[in-house]
């Protein structure tokens, strides 16, 4: 895969995650980083502490997707078939998982309440929002175990981060923004979009893959 | 006096509709002719002629009867029927084929349109260069004449530009027109917002792959244009996105629900033209002391600019494309055409008058060149 198509298709995919863990964790997530004086250099720590916690998640999810993919993926039948079969699974999720009406339960950063220490909070969130295995993450990792070089996987991984972490950066102007709602609701729009570009391109790989195969 | 209109206050005289119809009959003239009408070849005069007439009877019908929609919609129609026959027919000539080859890609041969815009404006900021593969400048529908006309549209009109200057917007506001009452009347409005989810998409697609990423696998459109050679399942893919696209968004759904769904569901610039309409001087309002809240506007408007919420308050959305649907629709003249900063209720048939003559001077100034090349070439054919 060309790296340019490669840092799209990651980037698309990014998008479409970061706009459903916000949709989904903007909620529990919010107070916990606007908690306290909330003044701008706070809360640019702590956006930063979280999303650099989310790289370094991404960055050991590329690794180990890279390593496990050369072992499951050697066979060339298998390597031309079975990512364009996970792709369409993975995107039938997501196109699910936006137009589901009971994706507010399903957030995993619920259990930042447990956790008391203020200062961990926004590591804790870190960890917890890159492992919340959502469809998008699922692409991703088949993404990055059917590179050919670990680069290419850190590559898939880093625009994953840099489309999903867009969401997050007006996350300290949320309590400014007027129309939540639409927001949410382009959000959740972007990906179902997200999820038949990535079902058409499943499909697109399965056919290809069997008449190469 | 301009305030107590009634539902058949827009209607003028005779002889003054002719008049408000006399700046637009000299300049069509001038801008279709260049001053001197050349009569010696029968089958380009007659075109010329035939269009001529065509434009500036339905305006002249606009201040007669009073209305606005129909009108602008036979135009707007004819405009996007003749703009894919000359598109088709200019590709026919040059090509001999509607698909296009890697080569035409290398030599920028591809036809420019506007839907590309939204996907130029982040690499052409960053990468201080143009990623679709048409002429700057010079030869057909080259890339700065149509940003320059859609940059002055857009400003002037906002999303009135979908109305009255998009040649695509007419395939669906024909086909919503073709039942008299809609199959499926319940469509939730979160829909919608999709084309913001679209250009977020497609703008940020194209400005990391530099590849106009809406073209090149969403618009529906290429099924009436233009599209890329079948060479693989890549292709393959994307002619069925084309046509499947064209034929549910732009035919089937049309008309079912008497909405034109293309444009309110998928098209990027529409959501670019749908913020435009903050800044454009033009608007359309509700007089809330006529307005007796029958609601025939709600059901009438194309593109869910209009909510029962919203009328119950005075207020239309954003969403507005200005196409006068509603104004027609309303007995009592409470919606009306208006300009930003005049109060609601007045000055109702200045602020239509003012509209009317902008809107329509574009959309027959923009329109006239393909609509006169189609008939001049079906002329061609016939005889």
């Amino acid at each position: 895969m060309q790296k340019k198509e490669l840092m799209t298709d990651s980037l698309i995919l990014g998008l479409s995650s970061g706009s459903s863990c916000l949709v989904t964790c903007g909620m529990v997530m919010f107070p916990y980083l606007m908690a306290g004086s909330a003044g701008v250099k706070r809360i640019a720590i702590d956006l930063s502490l979280f999303l650099l916690t989310r790289l370094v998640i991404y960055f050991i999810l590329a690794t180990l997707a890279w390593y496990f993919g050369q072992a499951l993926f050697s066979n060339q039948v298998v390597r031309n078939v079975v990512p364009g079969i996970l792709y369409i699974v993975f995107a039938v999720m997501l196109v699910w998982y936006s137009i589901s009406k009971n994706r507010n339960q399903e957030c995993p950063a619920k259990i930042v309440k447990t956790v008391n220490n203020h200062r961990l909070v926004p590591i804790f969130l870190g960890i917890v929002n890159s492992l919340g295995f959502c469809p998008a993450l699922f692409i991703i990792l088949t993404k990055g175990a059917t590179q050919g070089t670990l680069i290419q996987s850190y590559i898939a991984f880093l625009a994953f981060f840099i489309g999903s972490s867009i969401w997050f950066l007006p996350l300290p102007l949320a309590g400014k923004i007027r129309k939540k709602e639409v927001l949410k609701t382009i959000g959740i729009l972007a990906t179902g979009l997200a999820g038949i570009i990535f079902m058409i391109k499943g499909i697109t790989n399965l056919i290809g893959g069997i008449i190469n195969g | 006096m301009d305030n107590a209109l009634t539902s058949s206050g827009m209607k003028k005289s005779f002889g003054r509709s002719l008049l408000y119809t006399l700046p637009m009959f000299l300049i069509t003239f001038m801008f279709m002719t260049g001053g001197r009408p050349d009569f010696s070849r029968p089958a380009s005069a007659l075109a010329m002629v035939v269009t001529f007439l065509l434009v500036n009877i339905l305006y002249f019908l606009m201040h007669y009867t009073g209305k606005t929609d129909k009108l602008r919609a036979i135009l707007f129609i004819i405009f996007a029927l003749s703009l894919s026959f000359t598109l088709i027919n200019n590709m026919l000539e040059t090509r001999n084929s509607m698909s296009f080859s890697q080569a035409d890609i290398l030599e920028c041969k591809i036809p420019f349109c506007h839907l590309v815009i939204p996907m130029m404006i982040l690499p052409a900021a960053f990468t201080n260069s143009i990623i679709f593969p048409g002429s700057i400048i010079g030869g057909f529908a080259n890339i700065a004449s149509m940003v320059v006309l859609w940059l002055v549209a857009t400003l002037v009109l906002g999303r009135g530009f979908c109305s009255w200057g998009c040649f695509y917007g007419g395939w669906d506001d024909g086909f919503s027109r073709i039942r008299k009452k809609p199959a499926i009347k319940k469509i939730s409005e979160i829909w919608k917002w999709m084309p913001f989810a679209v250009l977020i998409m497609v703008s940020l697609t194209a400005a990391l792959s530099l590849i106009p990423t809406y073209c090149d696998w969403i618009c529906p459109f290429k099924a009436v244009t233009e599209f890329e050679q079948v060479t693989s399942v890549e292709s393959a893919t994307k002619a069925v996105i084309f046509v499947s696209l064209f034929a549910g968004l732009v035919v089937v759904l049309p008309v079912l629900t008497r909405k034109r769904t293309q444009c309110s569901f998928l098209c990027p610039l529409g959501a670019i033209n749908t913020v435009s309409n903050k800044v454009t001087p033009f608007t359309i309002k509700i007089d809330k002391k006529a307005c007796t809240e029958c609601f025939k506007c709600v059901e009438v408007c194309p593109l869910f600019a209009l909510s029962t919420e919203g009328i119950k308050e005075g207020k239309v959305s954003v969403f507005c494309s200005k196409c006068g649907k509603c104004v027609d629709a309303c007995s009592k003249n409470a919606i009306h055409f208006g300009i930003k900063g005049v109060p609601s209720g007045t000055m109702k048939n200045f602020s239509r008058n003012l509209f009317l003559f902008v809107s329509f001077l574009f959309m027959s100034v923009f329109s006239a060149g393909s609509i006169i090349n189609s008939l001049q070439s079906l002329l061609n054919l016939i005889f």
